[in-house]
């Protein structure tokens, strides 16, 4: 029997399993991937917002708010990687210069108490490339980037050393009422009884809903966004967060520089009705180059290595959805998660557990949880000296595996080994970053599916690039 | 450690260069990053090399066993399993970070260093093909190495996108393994492979190559795998025309749409980049901007014979030597060499004086498919050569050669094709 059974592993779910951890409670994390982090998660801008953007004293607000700060304390204790880069939201006429007063002025009602107008001139001082029609800009500097999946890695991480359980190809298939609470059926199969649950499914989170609700209050609305992603070799080009004006379609097609040097180029938004279909569209990539080509000069996309989709798990409410099921008491809804969730994720997890579930009131705090998750450095952002440092503690550290991005192979094994190890090329390549460089892999793919074979002591055969049915080869060949 | 010179890759590029140098007698490392010298030629289990150097066809591996086998007689010191991670220009040389298992992490020093550091293959992402983004969609050169050095299969019906040699040796090698090959299709309106490849791994096993086509939907099924694609013609600028849509069943696809020189290595250094061949520019000796920093092979150009990249890299292992010899070659003046009309590209990209001595060795492609030409080759006024050539493709590389004597200081070279 469990306390609470927590469906959804993304950023939001993995925030709230160590939450729980904090109590002396037994809980369960469900996923249907096979990793943590792979949807929505998975295909985002990776910004901390500032929140000069959503509806004064809405959820969102607030949330986003806390969250950007308390990303800043876990920063160092989940080694969580920040990039502080602030952000320009940019106009181009007088008629968008108005528009950008009126974003100063949901700004200040937000509470955003760091903000700066600035000319062009000003702008381009730390902005070189900024598009010559932008005559005037608003400066957020509390806005930040991070690295979303890692995020939720270290918060999983933490959770299961803080005695959370995690279950990953779990797909939740029917949910029935229960006299101590509920039972949550998964793959048709395993029964988990629990007195609470938690919905953090994202786009799903309607559909589970309908599991224990006749009418569900809210409805998901899928809304699709499309991004190209330029070479690590294009660091620099920007190095603000650059928005164009938010229009009700959202914050527009965006620059992001990445923590590693990469730049995001996206992204578009269009309401689809497959909530599961990631593709890229030419439409979609064509309006992505020419908005972003209103925000810079000369974009670098001869450097794109990349282009990628993703869902955002809107819903047919303005504000997060973050309450009790009228009908079924003890279950939780976290609905219309879009953005600004990855920021707000680590206040919505709080906002959950204190504020709208009383965990405090039920449970009793876990003297022995252990707020601390360690992960080395990754090699190559070391300088020179700290690297031998390294390799003489690890030689495998000499083995450089993927040599677009210098991960070494004890950064591979690490991927592979570590408490939330992944046997995938997929999960091998969102832990360190090997074959997400210039040649996507074609250099290091065959090297780390090598390691995968070597580590889990299983056959090439048995390797998938992602979930269960993927595996990167049919058959061997006919002679061998 | 230091080195007279540092050779990086011990593909068929890195090994013909250091064999030519150390012939000059030179002390040479050669470094290469995976665990056996050769380069990709291991993986190219098909015949058709050495025509031009051997007179003879062999394989890939046979090809490179020959050149193999030289390195080790000529002794030259060597490391395996061992990445370069970083160049620094140095007074009088270089200085190189390198790192293995074995050596931990190093620094070296040398007075010259020979690039042969080969191509990349352009993934999906780097020509953005839209669609699911399923499993099952590999560059050919990948689904060849897993074939052929690993034994492995990664689908049973497959479809090609791009007609490189690579995707067309694939076609052929595919089929014999037992796949369902169901067609190349190719953006241009000719093919970007050898004829003998287009006859000899497509036509004899009757796998239709879709010209002027090209791949605009990609369907993946529940489990994110491949199940079908969509092709369709395109027009003068190569824009899918509507109504032409024919989809494939396939469960794999496989990418032979360009190869990309691998200079990354090169990128803190003040090299002048080429925006055709997407390298560097060098002069006629393969030296590029930076003194005593050669590049050669697929690196330099990506060829389409092993054989040239062999005959390039010896030509650069020799000029390299020379310039240990000489201590230092000051940089004499300098002219350019222009590619004019119906030229994609051609190198080197300058004949500089103080290599007066070296015969200027120019190589070109084409930018369209010409029956019959006329290759002109003039310095202002005065025409240093003209040659009819028929059936010129880009597809397959040029090479001509200058004559020192004929050239003067001055005024630049334009190599022009006319067609006629």
């Amino acid at each position: 029997m469990y306390d609470y059974v927590v469906i959804g592993a993304g950023i939001v779910g993995s925030f709230i399993a160590r939450e729980l951890s904090k109590y002396n409670l037994k809980a369960l994390v469900l996923e249907k991937e096979n990793d943590v982090a792979n949807v929505q998660t998975l295909a985002n801008s990776a910004i901390l917002h500032s929140g000069h953007n959503p509806e004064p004293n809405s959820l969102k607000t607030k949330l986003c708010l806390l969250g950007n700060k308390l990303y800043e304390e876990v920063e160092d204790e989940l080694c969580i990687p920040l990039l502080r880069t602030g952000a320009y939201v940019v106009a181009h006429n007088n008629d968008e210069e108005q528009k950008l007063l009126d974003l100063v002025e949901t700004t200040k009602a937000n509470h955003v108490t760091e903000y700066e107008l600035l000319d062009y001139a000003e702008a381009c001082k730390t902005e070189p490339n900024l598009a010559k029609s932008i005559t005037k800009v608003l400066s957020l500097p509390t806005t930040k980037v991070t690295y979303p999946w890692e995020a939720a890695f270290a918060c999983m991480e933490n959770a299961i050393v803080n005695g959370v359980e995690f279950k990953k190809n779990s797909e939740v298939t029917n949910i029935t009422k229960s006299k101590e609470g509920f039972v949550v059926t998964v793959n048709k199969l395993d029964n988990y009884h629990t007195k609470y649950v938690i919905n953090a499914t994202g786009v799903n989170t309607d559909d589970i809903a309908a599991m224990v609700e006749k009418h569900v209050s809210f409805k998901i609305k899928p809304r699709h966004g499309e991004y190209y992603v330029l070479d690590k070799r294009v660091k620099g080009f920007v190095n603000h967060v650059l928005y164009p004006l938010p229009t009700d379609l959202g914050k527009g097609v965006l620059l992001t520089p990445q923590i590693h040097g990469n730049i995001l180029v996206g992204p578009d938004s269009k309401w689809v009705d497959d909530k599961y279909r990631t593709n890229n569209t030419p439409a979609g990539l064509e309006y992505v180059k020419t908005n972003a080509k209103h925000l810079a000069e000369n974009v670098p996309f001869h450097q794109i290595i990349r282009s990628f989709a993703g869902i955002r798990a809107t819903s047919d409410q303005d504000d997060f959805i973050i309450e009790e099921s009228k009908e079924a008491k003890g279950f939780y809804h976290l609905a219309g998660i879009d953005s600004p969730g990855l920021t707000a994720a680590p206040a919505i997890a709080k906002y959950l557990v204190e504020d709208i579930m009383h965990v405090q009131d039920k449970y009793s705090i876990n003297k022995e949880f252990n707020p601390i998750r360690f992960k080395n450095k990754e090699f190559g952002s070391l300088d020179y000296e700290q690297q031998l440092e390294f390799i003489k503690k690890d030689p495998l550290h000499g083995n450089i595996i993927c040599k677009c991005e210098n991960i070494t192979e004890r950064e591979v094994l690490d991927a592979i080994n570590g408490p939330l190890g992944s046997n995938t090329i997929k999960g091998v390549k969102k832990r360190c970053r090997a074959g997400a460089g210039l040649c996507q892999g074609g250099y290091c793919e065959e090297k780390v599916y090598k390691l995968i074979v070597r580590e889990t002591k299983a056959t090439p055969l048995d390797v998938c690039y992602d979930g269960a049915k993927s595996n990167m080869f049919v058959s061997e060949t006919k002679v061998k | 450690m230091n080195k007279e010179i540092i050779v990086i890759g011990g593909g068929a590029s890195g090994l013909a260069a250091a064999i030519a140098a150390k012939e000059e007698g030179r002390d040479i490392l050669l470094i290469e990053k995976e665990s056996k010298l050769g380069g990709i030629l291991n993986q190219c289990i098909h015949n058709g090399f050495g025509l031009e150097v051997f007179k003879e066809e062999y394989t890939g591996p046979e090809y490179a066993n020959k050149y193999v086998q030289k390195f080790h007689e000529s002794k030259i010191d060597f490391l395996l399993d061992t990445t370069v991670l970083h160049i620094d220009k140095i007074e009088n040389g270089f200085e190189i970070i390198l790192s293995s298992k074995v050596t931990g992490m190093k620094k070296v020093t040398c007075q010259s260093i020979i690039m042969s550091t080969g191509c990349y293959e352009r993934t999906r992402g780097s020509i953005s093909i839209p669609g699911d983004r399923p499993y099952g969609v590999i560059t050919a050169g990948s689904a060849q190495r897993y074939l052929n050095i690993d034994g492995y299969m990664i689908g049973k019906k497959v479809f090609i996108l791009g007609s490189g040699d690579i995707g067309l040796i694939m076609a052929r090698r595919m089929y014999l393994e037992g796949a369902e090959v169901l067609g190349v299709a190719e953006l241009m309106p000719y093919s970007n492979g050898l004829t003998r490849n287009i006859v000899q791994c497509l036509n004899d096993y009757n796998i239709p190559l879709y010209l002027s086509h090209t791949v605009t939907e990609i369907h993946g099924n529940d489990d994110n795998r491949l199940e079908s694609i969509v092709i369709q013609e395109v027009n003068q600028s190569y824009q899918p025309i509507p109504g032409t849509e024919r989809e494939f069943s396939v469960d794999t696809l496989l990418l032979s749409i360009g190869l990309v020189p691998d200079i990354t290595l090169m990128d803190n250094l003040d090299v002048e980049h080429d925006l055709k061949t997407k390298s560097v520019k060098v002069n006629q000796a393969y030296e590029t901007s930076v003194p005593g920093l050669f590049i050669c092979g697929n690196s330099l150009q990506v060829h389409d014979l092993v054989d040239n990249v062999s005959m390039e890299s010896e030509r650069a292992g020799k000029c390299a030597s020379e310039f240990v010899l000489a201590k230092k070659i000051e940089s004499n003046e300098s002219i350019k060499i222009k590619a004019g009309n119906n030229l994609l590209f051609v190198t080197p990209h300058y004949v500089d004086f103080a290599w007066a001595s070296r015969e200027t060795v120019i190589q070109f492609r084409s930018t369209s498919k010409i029956e019959k030409a006329l290759l002109t080759v003039s310095q202002g006024d005065k025409e240093l050569l003209s040659k009819r050539k028929s059936f010129i493709v880009p597809a397959e590389m040029e090479t001509f050669t200058l004559d020192m004597n004929q050239i003067e200081k001055g005024s630049d070279i334009l190599v022009n094709l006319e067609v006629l």
